[in-house]
């Protein structure tokens, strides 16, 4: 079980777009709202390992209903032989807090929303140690989700159906295959007999990297 | 056989899992495992029996998800009526074939994008598919308005049996925040066959789940849990047969009265669940019986004064009416905040103006209530078809208000009472109007109840409302109130409710003839009384009440309220009381921002400040954001303060009749499929700061939702917002469509995703990188 004593700030004022010193207001602001938030939040996640194999039509992901299609998770997935599949959340109250704070306080649910999204990371990436540990011989790429580079979106609803984690998390996908809980995460990692190479990570393969936020100010998401 | 002889037994075995086994014959993660009714329906009936054989009574047919949403291209009535007659095939008679229903798949409004109607088609289609089984079962699920519309569309299209089960995890919470007792309440008064709980844990971590429920309701519970819990490397349950049935036992010993397996679970479980229930006596249930109204996540036990909040109602204010006549949701939400802040259990919603759509604005009320809060609410309205639809859309156990004892009321009132399992309140009037003497006022409470009981609604749903009439007009009818208010509560057992603010009426000084009378009602045994929670003088009357009662036990309660009376509160500048306005501004400081402008105001015309110190103050912030001297958030805290400080404005100005000047209207909708609304929402307080009426359509907004709207208040301005690469093509289309309709407007769009280029391609007027930008945008093409 994976539990949040403390939110990341730093990262959840960068998600706000703030730079440099951080004026009082918003401080006090950012403590509140992350006390609340860290009240309702309930972390949860899956993972479940698959063998992988490559087609002319993508990697099928053996034993279940899924090929992953594209090129960007081709290359993510070199010389890996096994693929794990992941879903994390904080779980629908969030999503209600924040929907009541927009109501009486939009500055506060505008910072709330961030430190939500900052809070679902660091969930990942607990549970990404949790899956190292699963896994002691073998290495472990980074995490890459649908919607990223030409890895298709559209791909989540049987995703999620694979994992099954409509029923063990809680985990759904809307229209626009917007997942629901709000604040949620689905990825996939490689499993590989040999170190991967640290190159992949970065904008050169976001589909975001022309309208990045963070790139227009110099910055980087942190990817 | 019929599910009502099996009744007679003293268990009822259901069968074990069915994906499980489909599993171990090589089904693949992921699939769709209902088309086997049509490409393998040997092997479906090969498992229905061998849960037969092992002792199953009732077997659910492989219909778990066929439903429109997951079948994608497959009919619905195809794929659930081979499955039904598979099931009923290896029943043969001996065993009764259940139509199995589990979740849609989709989550319903306001946590998803599905509607509550949508989900009543998509169930209904269901039921009409399934016509052939015994029994209809809802199980596996997790939001109880969507379990609502499911058991709604069974009753409406079916006389089949429900029996319904959820999923819950070990905090005794579903993953969308149901409570045990708030499920019971509400399928209790659904008129459902058996409720229990499946799925999620073994049975031994399901068994105090189990004495909760039993505790709840008085109809048979189900228990159909996993095989404990699954290994995550291997996925393998790690309860064992024999195990999985011994600890049923248990359950069955505490008075569970059908029994199944969920995942993990094979015709083994249901062999040895059958040879440890043949060896086990039932035992008799007596479920306590209790007044009780609830959200999904929270129950209100009548046992103790309980306040409602009546804020919510036009009669007697501008602004609450504006807000009606204006669509402005956002008013009655706040209402419903600050009520619930200060401590209200139950909010009366009242949305009747004669010139509005009740029925409409009542149904939108309820549903955006719910999204935002977790009391319970009152259900108040004069109209009959207002009270229906209100009921079908209210996720819990309502209460009605009201029905009175004249026949024709209750004739219309009661059986939606009845039909929707809320609790009603009595008035204790009839068509001879209200009665002077207590003895009439009891007597017709007590019609009240017989009737209801006619009915089929139990006692402890009924609540009398014995009429507060004005101290000033009718003095001596004071006391009738109260003592007509005990007898109701002492000889006829029930909860009573009171409306307390009237008694002053026309006289000075009010709040201390309200506190006074509060008092004396609660002494007399007011369960219910109807306040502004708002007023210290009525919240502390009830927790002072409560205190000395001994209800409140060791004065926590009380304590938890007014511990920090009198402390300073923890300000961000020491000198609050002296903080100008466009240093509150600046500063972001929202309460400041509305006691400084409170200030002002005493001195000053509403429009000078807007436009000597808001408006400058808020530019000053655009200037400072655009120049990349301070950051979204500050902009953000500043549009906040600047809202606060509006709002005090406004109030003032309705106050003297003078409505505030707008600048023109604009329309701003996130797109159909996107429910990334948090940006829209930012634009929307900055505009309304400058003076524009924001027309403000929500999220996942169809297209032509958009242009009724664009043209409907002529506007020259509609933003657009997504977030999704994939509801980018909504945009696109919305545009198209207001172009095709020949609106004349302009279109800003903006949102993560969106670029100038893009924009342009897809036919936008303008884009704006931020909220400050489409404000200078709507300078420009409004004004």
């Amino acid at each position: 079980m994976i539990v949040l004593d403390e939110i990341n700030k730093d990262e959840a004022l960068r998600y706000m777009g703030h730079r440099g010193e951080v004026p009082q207001a918003l401080k006090e602001l950012v403590l509140k709202c992350e006390k609340q938030l860290l009240e309702v939040i309930r972390p949860a996640y899956i993972f479940k390992c698959f063998d992988i194999e490559y087609t002319d039509g993508g990697i099928r992901v053996l034993n279940t209903s899924l090929t992953f299609k594209g090129n960007d998770i081709k290359n993510h997935l070199e010389d890996c032989s096994r693929a794990v599949l992941m879903c994390a959340t904080i779980g629908a109250e969030a999503d209600k807090l924040i929907r009541l704070t927009e109501i009486s306080d939009i500055s506060a649910a505008f910072v709330m929303d961030s430190l939500a999204s900052a809070a679902v990371e660091q969930v990942c990436s607990q549970a990404d140690n949790i899956i190292k540990d699963t896994f002691p011989t073998e290495f472990l790429t980074w995490r890459f989700s649908p919607g990223y580079g030409d890895f298709p979106i559209e791909i989540q609803r049987d995703f999620l159906d694979v994992m099954n984690a409509q029923k063990r998390i809680g985990l759904n996908v809307g229209s626009g295959n917007i997942l629901i809980p709000r604040k949620s995460v689905t990825a996939v990692a490689g499993l590989s007999r040999t170190p991967v190479p640290k190159k992949r990570r970065g904008c050169v393969c976001c589909n975001m990297a022309e309208v990045c936020q963070y790139r227009k100010r110099g910055d980087h998401c942190g990817f | 056989m019929d599910f009502k002889q099996l009744l007679k037994k003293d268990f009822i075995i259901l069968d074990g899992a069915m994906g499980t086994m489909l599993q171990a014959a090589g089904l693949e993660a992921g699939g769709i495992p209902e088309l086997l009714n049509i490409t393998d329906p040997e092997l479906i009936e090969g498992i229905h029996k061998k849960y037969i054989e092992a002792g199953s009574d009732i077997v659910y047919a492989n219909t778990f998800g066929a439903n429109r949403y997951k079948l994608k291209n497959h009919s619905v009535d195809e794929i659930i009526g081979a499955g039904i007659a598979i099931a009923k095939r290896a029943c043969n008679g001996k065993a009764l074939a259940a139509l199995d229903i589990g979740p849609i798949g989709q989550l319903l409004e306001p946590t998803g994008t599905l509607k509550f109607e949508e989900a009543y088609d998509i169930f209904k289609e269901q039921i009409i598919a399934g016509r052939d089984a015994d029994v209809i079962v809802f199980e596996t699920m997790t939001d109880l308005y969507e379990l609502k519309a499911a058991v709604l569309a069974a009753r409406e299209n079916s006389d089949k049996p429900i029996l319904c089960t959820m999923t819950f995890e070990e905090n005794q919470r579903t993953f969308t925040g149901c409570c045990i007792s708030s499920m019971a309440l509400t399928l209790n008064g659904l008129g459902v066959d058996a409720m229990g709980i499946n799925c999620s844990l073994g049975p031994e971590q399901l068994a105090p789940l189990c004495d909760e429920l039993l505790n709840w309701t008085d109809i048979p519970v189900i228990l159909k849990p996993n095989a404990g819990l699954p290994d995550p490397a291997t996925n393998k349950y790690d309860v064992l047969p024999g195990d999985f049935a011994g600890q049923m036992k248990t359950a069955a010993e505490h008075g569970v009265k059908i029994f199944g397996g969920c995942c993990g679970t094979t015709p083994d479980y249901i062999r040895e669940l059958k040879k440890v229930l043949s060896e086990t006596k039932p035992v008799k249930r007596t479920a306590q019986k209790r007044a009780a109204i609830c959200s999904p996540s929270r129950t209100v036990v009548i046992n103790q004064p309980r306040i409602i909040g009546e804020r919510i109602n036009p009669t007697g204010k501008k602004l609450f009416k504006e807000a009606l006549r204006n669509n402005d949701m956002g008013y009655i939400l706040n209402q419903a905040i600050e009520q619930t802040h200060a401590g209200a259990d139950i909010l009366d919603v009242n949305v009747g103006l004669p010139e509005i759509d009740e029925k409409d604005m009542m149904v939108r009320a309820i549903k955006e209530l719910q999204g935002i809060t977790d009391v319970p609410l009152q259900i108040d309205s004069t109209i009959p078809e207002v009270l229906e639809a209100a009921l079908r859309a209210y996720n819990g156990k309502p209460i009605v208000n009201s029905v009175n004892g004249e026949e024709k009321s209750m004739e219309t009132v009661l059986p939606l009472v009845k039909k929707y399992g809320a609790s009603v309140v009595g008035l204790t009037l009839d068509q001879n109007g209200i009665p002077s003497k207590a003895e009439e006022r009891f007597a017709i409470a007590q019609r009240i109840l017989k009737r209801a009981q006619e009915y089929g609604i139990p006692k402890e749903d009924v609540y009398i409302d014995c009429l507060t009439l004005t101290a000033s007009a009718e003095q001596e009818a004071v006391m009738e109130t109260l003592k007509a208010l005990k007898r109701v509560k002492d000889e006829l057992g029930l909860k009573t409710v009171l409306g307390v603010s009237n008694i002053s009426f026309g006289l000075p000084n009010r709040p201390t003839i309200n506190q006074n009378f509060l008092t004396m009602a609660l002494t007399y045994g007011l369960d219910l009384p109807i306040i502004n929670p708002n007023a210290d003088a009525m919240t502390g009357a009830v927790r002072a009440y409560k205190l000395l009662t001994n209800i409140d036990k060791n004065s926590a309660e009380y304590i938890a309220a007014y511990n920090d009376m009198g402390k300073p509160k923890p300000t961000v500048t020491d000198n609050s009381k002296d903080i100008s306005l466009s240093y509150a501004i600046e500063n972001g400081l929202k309460e400041e921002s509305a006691k400084a402008t409170a200030k002002m105001l005493e001195t000053c015309d509403s429009m000078e400040v807007v436009n000597d110190t808001l408006i400058p103050a808020l530019d000053k912030a655009g200037e400072l954001f655009e120049k990349g001297k301070i950051f979204l958030p500050q902009l953000i805290l500043t549009a906040g303060a600047a809202q606060a400080a509006f709002g005090v404005i406004r109030e003032k100005m309705l106050a003297a009749d003078s409505a505030p000047v707008s600048k023109g209207k604009v329309v701003l909708a996130t797109v159909k499929g996107d429910i990334h609304d948090i940006g829209k929402n930012i634009v929307k307080v900055l505009l309304e700061n400058y003076g524009y009426d924001v027309i403000d359509l929500g999220k996942d907004v169809p297209c032509e939702t958009v242009v009724e709207a664009a043209i409907e208040h002529k506007v020259k301005l509609v933003g657009l917002s997504a977030l999704m690469t994939t509801t980018l093509k909504s945009m696109e289309d919305t545009i198209k469509l207001l172009r095709e309709n020949n609106v004349d407007c302009k279109v800003v769009v903006g949102g993560a995703v969106l670029t100038p280029e893009y924009a342009e391609q897809i036919g936008a007027d303008f884009y704006a990188k931020d909220a400050k930008e489409t404000v200078d945008i709507a300078k420009q093409i409004v004004g």
